[in-house]
């Protein structure tokens, strides 16, 4: 085995204790918020092996029992640390069809790298960096998998919705030798992935390469095409022996905040896609692009959605960026490194407040917002109301399920809140041959978790279609 | 159906012979054996009644003075030869006149005269309860020879007429003691002393013998047979056969192809050799089988046990054919055997190759030899002695009392080789198939291009994970050893699977324990062997040159070109056949093995030699049978056909992959087999570029380590040769349906049924559709570690997280929720498939005992500070001592500041490596274990490796820093049972308050052990799965030996009753506890105690990262590194006292469920538990009602169903201890007291109790530091004894030795002087006018200073064999040793002033010896892996001759040593004889850390080896 750097031998049982926990350099905050680039710097091979090599391959991994699909990652890390890269981004996509994407935008510090045995005052290993790093070098380096063996069923499957549930199905689908096309409203391939997530965490160019692979493995796209709108539901019956839905959740929670109809209020989704839509320009009708320059923004909420729109907003050069959450800092459902990221970047946190109403001026601007105080301990007056200025807010409570109105004839039933009901492990909606996984099921939720669910569903499609019996 | 059962009972013993060389009959001589025997009662068991033993007896010459005037007042012929039979008969008349009737039909058939019966003279009143109520009716019968036949003649008659009639007699009582016209055999179940009363033949003036063989047994059960006291009819033996299934089976296989004109109707015997009874029956039979055959003893004897003649370096090649010759028609019978025959003319003894049972003798100038286990069985006057020594390894010792000769080892070895040209046959004849490298790199190359694109088939087909590929084969391939694992096995055993599982995984290793010891595979390589014979056998009574038409192996293990050149051997003597292992897909698995069975009967009868099966022509129609089932089936056939000798099995297959799967195959009769998928897996692996050498390397470095761990399997069960295990069949099943065991594996065990032929098509089946998928991974399968979606893991991260999640939060709901993961996970152990009867009416909390009583049954496994870190350890005793419990030091010593102080631990381990063992330690305990065995490596030693030796724990050990710490497989003074009763006596002198602990692991016959240890005084008994944890040990033990602890505990707890031991000890089960349902489980099925390894380690914020052995344990628990202990070690007593008490709560709970009061109560209350059907198709075929059986409470109370506190006091009172400690305490103010005793063989341990008592009131001073330098004058000192003995000291003279004891002995010592001693000194010295030359005789025994860690040893005269194994700080001088002396050696220093045994300083790391080796011998006995030789007069370090001098000079005043004096007087002419001993430049130690770090790089990781 060759020595990576002076003295460094690949193996040494105590290496996670010699060498710290490393991330690759992210760009001073100053530069990165001039432009939509990715902040995290390409980290070097040796420092990817180095960082690799600290995995203890502990009897329980951890890391693989916390990760909603169960990647191998002591396996892939170890043929990291022994530079086999092209045998750890196949072992990645045995298990993930997106790792490049997975390892910029999962929480880490939620999942795999939390569960880490190292990360108890050892420092875990750097999972999501090198996961990303490995995967982007075999995407650069035009790897694909030997798909040669794979004899084609002659089935195919219809998937609607191009985002990671979607395509997590579609990839598996392929993988077994069954056809898979995939329709999506948006002109690119990847949902919130390409429109909600900003360039900074995840640059488009990206989803291209990706889009490229999977037409490569045989997943056809046909994007622009609305279900229920440009193409009937019955259709996809019809033509395939199986169609399942991907479609997320798009329908902002607005709190029934007083003084939402403010033009001044954003719903998160809205400005982040167009804000892609704007820079990327793709020419959607519907969106509507949001400039915040010089302007005093408020965003609500603390979750990553929530983080994606204040670092937006500072890169739009808004005047200030504050985010207000209702709860404590520990509480934050998001990534700790986001936050720290958006904090580096000059966003003011403001924490324990709750938005009462939406303030505005005799000319319906935007003025302010009343919140009042959640921390009652420290309280003394309990009815204290406070009142912070903002020109713009941007409203990132979450999403709420939007079914599509032909669900409802098609025999798909959705539970009250409109999630579409499945049974467990297997996708399985109340209409026959139809699947379903991702947000539009759970609700909200990880990148990571659509994969998850996606993979399930293509599992029993598998299974119903009598192509793979117990796969696994 | 019961899962004890009393005829596995074990024996063992003490045994002699004494003989009047010239021949000259005496009275005399038999009184004198008998008393001799007497002076060895405490090597037998005894009763506390003072009378019931295990049975003793003794063979005599048949007496003419004594039977002549008998047989003659019958009405015998004067002139015809007398012969006359010793029978035990049925006490119901009509039943013994049945089988007399039959007996005298057979012996008339010979045409010899019945005279007519006598009734055996006895006096009932000597006897016991169990051995009056099992006493049969003692008759004697008499028979002439017609005129004119001769003695032999007439012997091999009565043989025949014996044999015919017994298999005629049904009667199970009817046994003939002998039956022989020159010697006859008295025995019973009698005490020594009462023999003579018990047959007043016996002391009848007119009995006469010069030969007098005589034997006292140790059984391990109380309820002895009678016919099982020896000796037997030529022999007498002490120790135990291992061998013997391989034996009794190729007995049976040879039954045919005996052949000798002097018994044509040899043939006609339904049976060579007994199948069941007692294994030194069996050996009897054989022996009287060759010797009535026409063999003489000497040929016969060194057959049947010979020496280790394989890798001796100096052997004769001469002598060595005959040896090999020899082999090829006779497996050896090997095991710890010492053994003395006699056929009435000649006698003889010998020992086993490893010398593992002592023989001691003594020839007085009267022509009396005696042999015996010990010395100084009989007072004969010093000054008459002539020649004193002992019986070594493989040695021999003989006698022909007809002419008056003696004949020692090397006169016999000389007679024998050259009676035939063995050697000029052997090279004519014989060939040997070597590896080829071009042939071998051919047949790679071949795979790789044209089979490696199916490998992923034949990988799915033959359930090979990718698990199994990167963490066993790779391991294998780049290492040459198999991979370490640590933590243990906690996956459901094959049965209880959800996954389809290779067959191999059913098969559990059986292992040794207690009555027979494992051996050091590696440390002892130089008696073990693998070579492998091709060919038919054939008669061995005929020695003629075409018997050695073979080819030879080294090792069953086949490459490439083995088995091309096999193939391509000569037709004539080599017919090579080949049949397919692969079945069509719709047939059923039985017929399809049925008619595998029918075809190779047809082929062998067709002339085929080689048969060749072979499972690699697989295609998607067939389903191959797995080659275990087909090997099984086929041999079984082969045997019943009586052509199993014809033919060699040889087997290709893609089944086999580790070292357990070769030996299940060899096991069950394989000659050979060929693991090609296995290669081209590493050829796979090569192409992939994950091995760190060349292809051709990596495929030698996996048959290397395949060829290791067979050794380990082999020595597991203390056999030597492959072919004595070949066909042994010792493994247990676990999960498979009798209908598989019948067709298949009819010799081995399964005792809770299991798995279907249908089971299995079916699993095979479901590999088979995945196999032929493309699209299907192949597995990763999860087996060794935690997968999603792979085998289940008992502490899988779900069970970790909330067991560390509830003691974080002390907070009962969230160890509810853990309790739950692991009381409702899916089944993973036996237990999971019994359900609990709650009662109907629960009781009150307050009704149900307090948690306070609960907590006092919990111990803490043992864990050793060394494997744990200084921190966890005491944190654990701190939980233990808090809560009532105990915590277990382990066996690593443990520093004295913690002793009478919280940290204090309770139980004190007592194991192989003795580390720290001294009597300071010992005196300190509460209970003191004995580790026999433990759960995840029974059978095997351990090794702390050498980057956790730190300072501290160097310390603790008496070893220097970063040395690997070797613990032996075997306690190097427990070879046999009566040894380990003397170690538990060693143990009770020292500290009399502690219970002793014996540590044993489930397994077949655990029970038998089990009730053994309870007759060897133990007050407590672990039982331990196959779960238990470690911190280091090879995968293959951790997955392939032990047993579930349910099967064990519960026949441990049927035993002990049966037995009506139970009350007397204390039973603990041991082995992945977590909850309180595991307790109460455990109490239903039997125990009183528990003991939990990984629950409290978890508590303690182990995470289960499995690489305790790497010394990187991030938990800061299994480590020794500084940061991490410091930083990253959070483990507070506070969480493992939350977790017991939480524990104990949920006891509490089920309890009043179940309406029980106490734990008590619930002992053996099978009732309370259902059997559940189980989830899958395997599981519903599982029957556990014989566990529930055996742990039944009995329906009579005829003793108690648990423990109720008494102590398990022995027989011997230890009398002249008890004597000295009463002087010295007398005396306890005088500053230098001195004593002085008369002793004998009898008093054993003497020095141990006041040793004990001086350790515990006085301590130990640290001040004084022997290893360090050699020190002349003991100083500072609170006590100062000195006690002078006269006479011959039994057994561990001096164990234990404490600091300011002396201890002077003018006479004879037997075993284990200065055993574990610490301080102190024991000077050995002969009487004065004396006439044999005490500088070449034996004056101790084996295994002297064993663990020694400090004082001195002065013996002018020379030890056994295993001199100062494991010493550790201990200074000696001494005339000369034994084999395997110093071995394992980690300090101290030894001066050997004479010869040295095979195999000297074998594993020594530390210390050094001086050996004068005038003859230069050295060098080809010593084991040289670890050790340097340099020549004292060369070698620069003038200090050595300093110290040696200095040495000496004590040495002569402490023994008077003339020849030390001579030496002394004359230096400078010696010292060019002196050679140093010493561990390999012990500085490069350091420097070679690095260098094993580059080697780790490549194994695996988790794997690596550091």
């Amino acid at each position: 085995m060759s020595e990576i750097k002076n003295k460094y031998v690949i193996g040494d049982a105590l290496s996670f204790l010699k060498e710290s926990r490393k991330l690759a350099p992210k760009r001073k905050a100053k530069s990165r918020t001039d432009d939509f680039s990715e902040i995290y710097q390409i980290k070097k091979e040796s420092d990817l092996v180095i960082q690799a090599d600290r995995c203890l391959d502990c009897g329980n991994p951890y890391c693989e029992w916390k990760c909603p699909i169960h990647n191998y990652i002591p396996n892939w890390l170890e043929l990291v640390a022994n530079q086999q890269f092209d045998k750890a981004a196949a072992l990645m996509h045995q298990t993930n069809p997106l790792p490049e994407i997975c390892g910029r935008v999962c929480p880490q510090d939620r999942l795999c790298e939390q569960a880490c045995t190292l990360n108890t005052g050892l420092g875990a290993v750097t999972i999501g960096e090198i996961e990303k790093n490995i995967a982007d070098f075999a995407l650069n380096n035009d790897w694909r998998p030997d798909l040669s063996r794979v004899k084609n069923t002659g089935k195919k499957v219809a998937i609607v919705g191009a985002g990671p549930a979607g395509i997590a199905c579609a990839e598996l689908l392929v993988r077994n030798g069954v056809r898979a096309i995939v329709f999506d409203k948006y002109p690119e391939i990847g949902g919130l992935l390409t429109f909600g997530i900003p360039e900074f965490k995840l640059e488009k160019s990206i989803l291209v390469k990706r889009r490229i692979f999977l037409e490569d493995l045989g997943v056809k796209f046909v994007l622009n095409t609305e279900i229920g709108k440009d193409k009937h539901i019955q259709d996809l019956q019809n033509e395939f022996d199986g169609v399942f839905l991907g479609m997320g959740t798009y329908r902002a929670v607005d709190g029934n905040l007083p003084g939402r109809e403010n033009k001044g209020v954003i719903a998160a989704l809205d400005y982040l896609i167009g804000n892609v839509n704007q820079q990327k320009n793709y020419q959607m009708v519907d969106s509507h692009y949001y400039d915040l320059k010089n302007k005093n923004v408020i965003v609500l909420g603390g979750g990553d959605t929530a983080m994606d729109c204040v670092r937006s907003a500072v890169r739009q050069k808004a005047k200030s960026v504050t985010c207000v959450y209702r709860k404590t800092e520990v509480e934050m459902p998001g990534s700790r490194t986001e936050v720290k990221n958006a904090k580096e970047e000059g966003v003011k946190f403001i924490f324990n407040l709750q938005p009462i109403a939406i303030k505005s001026s005799s000319n319906n601007k935007l003025e302010s917002i009343d919140f009042e105080r959640t921390n009652f301990d420290v309280l003394k007056h309990k009815d204290e109301v406070v009142n912070l200025q903002a020109e713009s807010v941007i409203l990132a409570f979450g999403f709420r399920a939007n079914p599509a109105k032909w669900f409802e004839q098609s025999g798909i039933s959705t539970d009250t809140s409109g999630l579409v009901s499945t049974l467990p492990n297997t996708g399985k909606t109340t209409a026959t041959n139809i699947y379903a996984g991702g947000d539009m099921v759970s609700g909200a939720d990880l990148v990571v978790t659509a994969i998850a669910q996606g993979r399930g569903a293509a599992k029993q499609i598998l299974n119903d279609l009598e192509v793979l019996n117990d796969l696994f | 159906m019961s899962l004890y059962n009393d005829s596995q009972a074990k024996a063992s013993c003490g045994f002699g012979l004494i003989a009047q060389l010239k021949g000259v009959q005496s009275q005399e001589l038999i009184k004198t054996a008998i008393s001799a025997l007497t002076r060895m009662t405490h090597r037998g068991a005894i009763n506390s009644d003072g009378k019931t033993g295990d049975g003793c007896g003794i063979t005599i010459q048949l007496s003419q003075s004594f039977f002549t005037p008998i047989a003659q007042s019958m009405g015998a012929s004067v002139d015809s030869l007398l012969a006359v039979g010793q029978i035990f008969l049925n006490p119901d008349e009509a039943i013994a006149s049945q089988s007399k009737k039959i007996l005298e039909k057979e012996l008339r058939r010979e045409t010899l005269q019945v005279i007519g019966w006598r009734n055996v003279p006895i006096n009932k009143d000597v006897c016991g309860e169990v051995a009056k109520k099992s006493l049969p009716k003692i008759e004697q019968i008499f028979i002439n020879a017609p005129m004119g036949w001769g003695k032999d003649d007439f012997e091999r008659r009565l043989f025949m007429a014996r044999r015919r009639a017994a298999d005629k007699i049904s009667d199970e009582q009817y046994y003939v003691c002998s039956l022989s016209n020159k010697l006859v055999v008295y025995k019973g179940l009698v005490i020594p002393k009462n023999l003579g009363h018990f047959y007043p033949d016996l002391t009848s003036e007119k009995m006469q013998s010069a030969i007098c063989l005589f034997h006292q047994r140790f059984s391990t059960n109380t309820a002895p047979h009678w016919k099982y006291a020896q000796p037997f009819r030529y022999l007498a033996h002490n120790g135990e056969i291992n061998t013997i299934n391989a034996n009794r089976t190729w007995a049976k296989c040879r039954r045919k192809k005996l052949y000798t004109p002097l018994i044509p109707d040899l043939p006609q015997l339904s049976h060579l050799v007994n199948q069941s009874g007692s294994d030194s029956s069996s050996l009897d039979n054989m022996l009287e089988v060759l010797l009535v055959g026409g063999m003489d003893i000497f040929r016969a004897l060194r057959l049947l046990v010979p020496p280790a003649w394989k890798k001796r370096k100096n052997m004769d090649m001469h002598l060595r054919a005959f040896y090999e010759f020899n082999s090829m028609h006779m497996e050896a019978w090997d095991g710890p055997a010492g053994i003395v025959m006699t056929n009435g003319e000649k006698i003889a003894c010998t020992l086993d190759r490893n010398g593992l049972r002592p023989a001691r003798y003594v020839i007085t100038k009267d022509d009396i030899l005696t042999v015996a286990s010990e010395v100084g069985v009989w007072e004969y006057n010093e000054q008459d002695v002539v020649e004193k020594d002992r019986v070594g390894p493989g040695e021999m010792l003989a006698a022909d009392i007809v002419k008056g000769e003696i004949w020692r080892t090397n006169k016999i070895d000389d007679m024998l080789k050259n009676r035939q040209p063995y050697y000029e046959w052997l090279r004519e004849n014989t060939i040997r198939l070597r590896s080829n490298r071009k042939l071998e790199r051919a047949g790679a190359d071949n795979y790789i291009a044209d089979d490696l694109k199916n490998i992923s088939i034949y990988q799915k087909l033959f359930n090979l994970s990718i698990e199994e590929s990167g963490q066993v084969l790779k391991v294998m391939a780049n290492n040459s050893q198999e991979a370490t694992s640590s933590m243990g096995d906690d996956t459901p055993v094959a049965v209880l699977s959800q996954k389809s599982r290779n067959l191999y995984d059913y098969f559990r290793q059986q292992f040794a324990q207690v009555t027979n010891p494992p051996i050091d595979s590696l440390r002892e390589k130089s008696v073990m062997s693998l070579e492998t014979c091709l060919g038919q056998e054939h008669n061995l009574f005929q020695e003629t040159n075409n018997l050695a038409y073979r080819a030879i192996i080294s090792q069953p293990i086949l490459n490439f070109a083995k088995l091309q050149q096999i193939k391509l051997l000569d037709q004539k003597y080599y017919q090579f056949n080949e049949l397919s292992l692969n079945y069509p897909i719709n047939e059923s698995l039985e017929t399809a093995i049925t008619k595998l069975c029918d075809a190779a009967v047809t082929i062998v009868r067709n002339g085929c030699v080689i048969l060749h099966l072979t499972d690699r022509d697989i295609n998607e129609k067939m389903l191959p049978i797995h080659a275990a089932l087909a090997v099984g089936a086929v041999n079984k056939r082969l045997i019943e056909k009586g052509v199993r000798l014809d033919v060699n099995i040889i087997v290709e297959t893609g089944t086999v992959r580790d070292a357990h799967h070769f030996a299940v195959l060899i096991g069950l009769g394989a000659t050979a087999i060929y693991p090609y998928l296995a290669l081209q897996t590493i050829n796979q692996l090569h192409l992939d570029n994950n091995l760190q050498s060349g292809l051709i390397t990596a495929r030698d470095n996996y048959f290397k380590s395949l060829k290791k761990g067979l050794l380990k399997i082999l020595s597991k069960m203390g056999i030597s040769t492959i072919a004595s295990y070949r066909n042994a069949c010792l493994f247990e099943i676990i999960g498979l349906h009798q209908s598989v065991m019948d067709l298949c594996f009819y010799r081995m065990n399964s005792r809770i049924g299991g798995a279907t032929f249908d089971d299995l098509h079916n699993d095979n089946l479901k590999n088979h559709q995945s196999a032929y998928n493309d699209q299907m991974h192949i597995q990763r399968s999860g087996q060794l570690k935690y997968v999603h979606g792979g085998e289940y893991h008992s502490y899988n991260p779900d069970v970790v997280s909330l067991l560390q999640k509830a003691v974080n939060s002390a907070d009962i709901s969230d160890y509810k929720l853990f309790a739950k993961a692991v009381n409702k996970r899916p089944v993973a152990t036996l237990r999971d498939l019994m359900g609990l009867k709650l009662a109907d009416k629960p009781l009150q909390d307050s009704q149900v005992e307090a948690t306070g009583e609960i907590l006092k049954r919990f111990d803490s496994a043992a864990m050793s500070i060394g494997a744990l870190s200084p921190e966890a350890h005491e944190a654990l005793a701190i939980a233990m001592n808090t809560i009532g419990g105990r915590s277990n030091s382990g066996e690593g010593g443990e520093d004295p500041k913690r002793f009478n102080t919280l940290k204090n631990s309770k139980i004190k381990q007592v194991a192989s490596g003795r580390f720290g063992v001294s009597a300071h330690y010992l005196v300190h305990a509460e209970v003191i274990q004995i580790k026999v065995a433990q759960g995840a490596k029974p059978g095997e030693g351990g090794q702390l490796p050498g980057n956790k030796v730190t300072m501290e724990i160097a310390k603790l050990r008496n070893a220097s820093v970063g040395t690997t710490l070797i613990s032996p497989p075997p306690h190097h003074d427990i070879y046999s049972i009566e040894d380990l009763s003397q170690l538990i006596f060693d143990l009770k002198q020292v500290n009399p308050k502690a219970l002793i602990s014996v540590k044993l692991v489930s397994g077949p016959g655990v029970g038998t052990i089990a009730a053994g240890v309870a007759k060897a005084y133990a007050d407590m008994i672990t039982i331990a799965g196959h779960d238990g944890g470690t911190g280091a040990s090879p995968l293959s033990s951790v997955k392939y030996a032990g047993n579930p602890w349910e099967l064990g505990l519960a026949e441990t707890h049927q035993a002990l009753i049966e037995n009506n031991l139970r009350d007397k000890i204390c039973l603990q089960v041991d082995g992945g506890l977590k909850t309180g349902l595991d307790v109460i489980k455990g109490a239903i099925l039997g125990a009183d105690s528990f003991g939990f390894g990984t629950g409290p380690m978890v508590a303690l914020g182990c995470k289960y990262l499995r690489i305790c052995h790497l010394n990187n344990c991030a938990t800061g628990i299994a480590t020794q590194n500084k940061t991490l202990r410091e930083f990253h070690f959070h483990g507070l007593p506070e969480k493992v006292i939350c977790y017991f008490k939480f524990v104990a709560d949920e006891v509490r709970y089920w309890l009043a469920k179940l309406g029980a009061k106490s734990l008590d109560e619930l002992i053996g209350r099978t009732d309370l538990l259902e059997l559940l059907t189980g989830d899958t198709s395997k599981q519903s075929h599982l029957d556990l009602s014989d566990i529930l059986a055996a742990a039944k409470r009995p329906d009579s109370q005829i003793s108690a169903a648990h423990y109720l506190h008494q102590r398990n006091q022995p027989f011997d009172k230890g009398l002249l201890n008890e004597q000295i400690l009463k002087d010295f305490k007398s005396l306890e103010s005088t500053k230098n007291i001195s004593l002085k005793y008369q002793i004998k063989n009898y008093d054993r341990s003497v020095g141990a109790k006041v040793s004990g008592y001086i350790a515990s009131n006085y301590g130990f001073n640290k001040g004084h530091d022997s290893s360090k330098k050699y020190d002349k004058n003991i100083n500072d000192q609170a006590v100062r004894l000195k006690i002078e003995f006269k006479g011959v000291a039994g057994q561990s003279f001096g164990v234990w030795n404490h600091q300011g004891v002396e201890l002077s002995l003018q006479g004879d010592a037997n075993d284990y002087v200065g055993k574990g001693m610490s301080g102190g000194l024991i000077s050995i010295y002969p009487t004065g006018n004396i006439q044999y030359i005490p500088s070449r005789s034996a004056i101790i025994g084996n295994t002297c200073l064993y663990g020694a860690s400090g004082g001195k040893l002065f013996a002018a005269g020379q030890a056994g064999e295993r001199f100062a194994v494991r010493n550790s700080g201990a200074i000696t001088v001494l005339e000369g040793v034994g084999d395997h002396a110093c071995e394992y050696m980690t300090g101290g220093v030894v001066v050997i002033l004479g010869p040295v045994g095979e195999n000297f300083a074998a594993g020594m790391t530390g210390g050094k010896a001086f050996v004068f080796d005038d003859f230069e011998l050295l060098e080809q006995k010593a084991n040289l892996e670890t050790i340097e030789i340099i020549s004292l007069a060369e070698n620069v370090n003038e200090e050595h001759e300093e110290e040696l001098k200095q040495l000496l000079q004590e040495h002569i005043e402490k023994t008077g040593s003339r020849w030390v004096q001579k030496i002394v007087d004359n230096f400078d002419n010696y010292i060019d004889g002196f050679k140093v001993v010493v561990p390999k430049v012990t500085h490069k130690n350091k420097k070679a850390e690095p260098l094993k770090l580059i080697q780790s790089i490549s194994s695996v990781r988790g794997s690596r080896h550091v």
